[in-house]
């Protein structure tokens, strides 16, 4: 009990710390500081872990109350920590992804003066997440829900003085607000049926409920709306995209690595719930296939580094989700973990390439940077084949196990969709390599100055690139970790990890193969532009993301405005009410009083006497004067 | 007896800025309210005895005061807002206004710890006096038609409110008990069919306008807008309060089959103030404004906890309003020193400012935030039992609720974001002095305190509020 709250704290410590005194602290030291205490975290947590490990294979709980949260209605909601072998996975890639990202960011922030803030913001990012997993219950897991979000919404906004840096934070923020809500309506649902919102104490209520009342597909599925906000499942998934305003490690970190699983981890945490909801379990599945092979179209003409990495994210959030659909929780929790790797690595890859290229993200202006940064390129290249799903890089393994249960389990089509998506995405991950590093260089003045990042950034990329090449062989440990825990209680899939049909797996490497070389014929042997086939449909709609954004500022944010609009017109007639009863009454004040000595006396008089008449009518109607 | 020293200190160091320097009014008033401050931890820790003295025995009226969990909390934040808003004043105010500042606490701290009809009413009116003349003589150009409003409103309200009390007690003595105004007498007594409803009402109504609650809120953008902002921190965060505390305190006990009657009715018009205040806050570029209709928002929150008629919706209710008073009492407290630094509220004619005050923005965003109910700030746990009250009684209203939340991130962020960010324009202003953040920051803690451990406040304000809730036992007020 008492790491985890070393766990916990140290990061805040460093977030507190950092923003009291980094008016003194000189400079390079907040980064130094922030990132030695993520450090210990990892070090606490993998110590933490074993001691997890030591218990018995069905017992692997380590939980404890800090404190009574809200006492005085019913049971009392306790400020309770919680390791499982599940909150262990989520524990190790948040500190140690996280270590690393912190390091890359001494680097990457060198010369931002707001460095101290930065370190600060991302120290109470790692704490918000870690009281995310390392909660007991649901409202402790919603309070790191939501700082997790502020902590977004800080980094989105981080250059707070570009305008649609402030506009992205803002839609993240409300966005996951919405989020937020169906949680704080579901958790509230199930504490007045079943007077607690311990896991525990719920998941052995579930255990022995018969599925399928409207009572639980409402839970599950007011509980799956924030996960959909928070890990930016169709329709609440703009937001993501807009978050690449904030500091490319932080695109890395929050919005790739450990924020945007939330959802997953929600989803994965709760499955004993999803068993009694089939409606909403299926509906997951389904958005989850569907958001990543929506996403993965929008990615094939995306002209920022950054924006088809953040769409590539969504997808493969999808594939997340539809892990989760089909009950495959262990995949699911597998592809977090290599998905975490290798994203990270392409994300701090891209930001290398950022910073070499003075804050440039314009495809356009890349090309042939191989040359100039061979570190980079190689991380970028190993994360590249394992997110398109190339044997034996970790990617293929997750993603292979999500589609082989998928297959196993009967959903055919959401397998169909998930095996379409790999070529997809082996195609617009190509197209992004080559676009960035091969080629003739397309701004030769960038090009010249381009150079490969320091020490402090390329050795985090390298490390997180060595695991994405190695990641899938986490596989059998995983495995072997997590089984005992989802068969604690019923509703995951029986095997936790196990191979589709070899046709399954040959035509998902087959497409992905086919998929690179046509990324290969357009952009290395025909040199085709970036902006090529954009000008016209569907280049331009899948460039325009479909236009989800123009579809939401329709349906909710200018009917609300409109509505607003409306209130104000109301609130000029109540306003209006108001001076028309002062006038009023002073009109038959006048009548009534010719001795007027000043306005306010003469309300008061007026109304006593209206008062004193009705006192008098109240009076006789009751009967007390007769 | 530190019950009779919140109310005693606060009236002697009235009549003592009266004596003191124009410039030293501030010092006596600031010292006085600290002295208050103590006295409310010493009741809080050592001793919550109250007074029961008697009054004017012909009419069976007791000076009763007592300081129950329902009470005692409001008589903290009255007794904390009041030390913030005097040092957050200005020194040129005069000796009058700190005059009827502590006047007002005085008369604040009285009605909360009343437990007998007539003493309540009585520091019901006398609490008008005090903001009737702050809004006269220290507000901006309309702060006279802002004072009259008030005025007029609030007696209306007040007169009813009279006849209600008055005839409730005359009933009980007609039905053969003691002429009492004790509100333990009174409750549950039984009231004839016919004047019932009308009671109701009138009482209701008294308590509506107070609140303010929609649509009887006309006197409030007035009055906010044109208050000095301490001023208007005070009649949010605290006077508010006592139109939400009169329905606890005196209707609960009294009208419980009323409110069953008309539950439906309430809930809608509580709901529709919720959207209407939220939605009329998202619309105005007047930065005060925006926080005026959210508290008009907030405060049809805390009705629908009440309305909901279940033990966790009125805890919550109870939490809520010491949660929403601290907080929005800050807000407009910082908006009050953003608006004397910049000269305007209209956030079109401001941006970047975070650039030059990075601490006044970080205060700012702080009571931003606990505003729009962040969970982990106290907004978000009288937010939550409000809202599980709704399930369990009416569960539209939860939905309404959780979906003006939403709104209420979007409504309240806009303003930050409008004055704090992006490319900064105008000249730079002058940020937070240590003097001012030697205040804010016991402010923002003590927030941040209630936040992270609710039950210090729900766990004492349970078991008062059982003489209230086990009325509801059999209606889902089970849990």
């Amino acid at each position: 009990m008492q790491d985890l709250v070393e766990i916990l704290i140290l990061p805040l410590i460093g977030a507190g710390t950092i923003t009291a005194f980094k008016g003194i602290m000189p400079r390079r030291l907040p980064g130094i500081w922030a990132s030695v205490l993520v450090a210990v975290s990892f070090v606490v947590s993998v110590l933490a872990d074993r001691k997890l490990s030591h218990l018995a294979a069905s017992h692997r709980v380590i939980t404890g109350v800090l404190w009574n949260w809200v006492t005085g209605f019913g049971p009392a909601i306790h400020f309770r920590l919680y390791l499982d072998p599940l909150s262990a996975v989520w524990l190790l890639i948040i500190t140690g992804v996280g270590a690393l990202i912190h390091i890359y960011s001494i680097g990457y922030m060198h010369d931002d003066p707001g460095e101290g803030r930065y370190f600060a913001y991302l120290n109470f990012f790692i704490f918000s997440m870690l009281l995310l997993v390392l909660a007991g219950n649901l409202a402790i897991l919603l309070i790191g829900w939501a700082l997790v979000g502020l902590a977004s919404y800080f980094l989105i906004g981080f250059w707070y003085e570009r305008p649609s840096a402030v506009a992205a934070a803002k839609k993240a923020f409300v966005m996951n607000t919405l989020g937020d809500v169906g949680i704080l309506l579901g958790l509230a649902l199930l504490y007045v049926h079943y007077h607690g919102i311990g896991y525990q104490h719920l998941f052995r209520i579930f255990d022995n409920a018969r599925p399928g009342s409207a009572f639980f597909e409402w839970s599950a599925f007011l509980l799956y709306l924030g996960a959909m906000a928070k890990s930016a499942q169709f329709p609440l998934h703009m937001w993501l995209a807009d978050a690449m305003e904030g500091p490319t490690p932080v695109s890395a970190l929050i919005h790739a690595a450990t924020m945007v699983t939330a959802g997953v981890y929600l989803m994965t945490r709760l499955y004993p719930l999803l068993r009694l909801a089939p409606f909403t379990h299926q509906l997951i599945g389904a958005i989850g296939a569907f958001t990543a092979i929506f996403a993965a179209s929008i990615a094939f003409f995306q002209q920022d580094i950054k924006k088809v990495l953040a769409y590539s994210t969504l997808s493969q959030l999808g594939y997340m989700f539809l892990a989760v659909g089909v009950g495959a929780y262990t995949a699911g929790v597998f592809h977090f973990m290599t998905h975490a790797f290798f994203k990270a690595t392409l994300f701090l890859a891209a930001g290398s390439v950022i910073h070499a290229l003075s804050g440039e993200q314009d495809l356009g202006q890349m090309g042939g940077l191989w040359r100039k940064m061979p570190w980079t390129m190689a991380s970028f290249l190993v994360a590249t084949l394992a997110i398109a799903g190339i044997p034996p890089f970790a990617g293929y393994f997750s993603k292979e196990a999500i589609l082989g249960q998928a297959y196993n389990s009967g959903h055919y089509v959401l397998w169909g969709v998930g095996v379409f998506t790999a070529g997809m995405t082996s195609y617009y991950m190509f197209r992004l390599f080559f676009l960035t590093f091969f080629g003739k260089p397309r701004n030769q003045k960038l090009y010249e100055h381009a150079h490969e990042a320091p020490l402090v950034m390329t050795i985090p990329v390298v490390i997180l690139g060595v695991f994405s090449v190695i990641g899938g062989f986490f596989g059998g440990w995983l495995n072997r970790w997590l089984s005992p825990a989802f068969h604690q209680y019923r509703g995951a899939l029986t095997a936790p990890l196990e191979h589709g049909p070899v046709f399954g797996t040959v035509l998902t490497v087959g497409l992905a193969v086919v998929a690179f070389f046509v990324a290969y014929v357009l952009y290395i042997v025909r040199q085709t532009a970036p902006r090529a086939g954009t000008a016209v449909p569907p280049g331009l709609w899948m460039l325009k993301a479909w236009g989800m954004d123009a579809a939401w500022t329709w349906v909710a944010v200018n009917p609300l405005k409109w509505l607003g609009d409306a209130m104000l017109t109301v609130e000029r007639g109540i306003l209006a009410a108001v001076v028309g009863l002062a006038d009023g009454i002073q009109a038959w004040a006048s009548d009534l009083a010719p001795i007027q000595t000043g306005y306010v006396r003469r309300y008061a008089l007026s109304i006593m006497v209206g008062v004193v008449a009705l006192l008098a009518y109240y009076l006789i109607r009751i009967g007390f004067i007769s | 007896m530190f019950l009779v020293w919140l109310l005693a200190v606060p009236l002697a160091g009235a009549i003592a800025t009266l004596l003191a320097s124009a410039k030293g009014a501030k010092v006596v008033a600031a010292i006085t309210s600290f002295v208050a401050l103590v006295g409310y931890a010493g009741l809080l820790f050592v001793n919550r005895a109250g007074v029961n003295w008697p009054w004017i025995s012909a009419w069976g009226v007791r000076f009763h005061l007592e300081a129950d969990g329902l009470g005692l909390f409001l008589l903290g934040l009255n007794a904390v807002l009041f030390v913030v808003a005097i040092l957050a004043s200005s020194e040129e105010m005069g000796r009058v206004y700190y005059f009827w500042l502590l006047l007002l606490e005085f008369s604040v701290a009285g009605l909360f710890a009343a437990v007998d009809l007539f003493v309540f009413y009585v520091f019901w009116e006398v609490l008008l006096i005090p903001v009737f003349f702050l809004l006269t003589q220290w507000s901006g150009a309309r702060g006279k038609a802002a004072a009259l409003k008030w005025l007029i409103m609030n007696l209306v309200g007040s007169f009813f409110l009279l006849v209600g009390i008055v005839a409730v007690a005359v009933i009980h003595h007609q039905n053969g008990g003691a002429f009492t105004f004790e509100i333990s007498a009174l409750s549950g007594m039984t009231l004839p069919a016919g004047a019932a409803t009308w009671l109701f009402v009138a009482f209701l109504v008294a308590f509506w306008i107070k609140a303010p609650l929609w649509p009887l809120h006309g006197w409030m953008p007035d009055a906010y807008g044109e208050s000095p902002a301490p001023v208007t921190a005070l009649i949010s965060g605290v006077l508010s309060k006592a139109g939400i505390y009169g329905i606890l305190r005196v209707m609960m006990p009294l009208f419980l089959p009323q409110f069953r009657q008309f539950q439906l009715v309430l809930l809608i018009l509580a709901a529709i103030g919720l959207l209407y205040g939220a939605l009329a806050a998202l619309r105005q570029n007047d930065m005060k404004m925006v926080t005026a209709y959210g508290s008009l928002s907030h405060m049809a929150m805390m009705a629908l906890g009440i309305f909901s008629l279940t033990e966790v919706g009125i805890l919550g209710t109870t939490y809520y309003m010491v949660a929403h008073g601290l907080m929005v009492g800050g807000l407009f407290i910082v908006l009050g020193l953003l608006e004397s630094r910049t000269g305007t509220r209209t956030i079109q004619d401001m941006a970047g400012l975070n650039k030059s005050a990075p601490r006044l923005a970080a205060y700012f965003l702080f009571f931003v935030l606990g505003a729009l109910g962040l969970p982990g700030l106290p907004g978000f746990v009288g937010e939550y039992m409000i809202i599980q009250g709704l399930i369990q009684s009416q569960v539209v209203f939860a939905v309404v609720a959780g979906f003006v939340l939403v709104v209420a991130a979007w409504y309240m962020l806009r303003v930050f974001q409008a004055v704090m960010q992006g490319p900064a324009k105008g000249s730079a202003i002058r940020d937070l002095l240590a003097r001012q953040v030697a205040w804010l920051v016991p402010l923002a803690g003590l927030v941040v305190f209630i936040g992270l451990w609710p039950a210090g406040i729900t766990s004492h304000a349970a078991p008062s509020l059982y003489h209230v809730t086990h009325f509801l036992a059999g209606k889902g007020g089970g849990q």
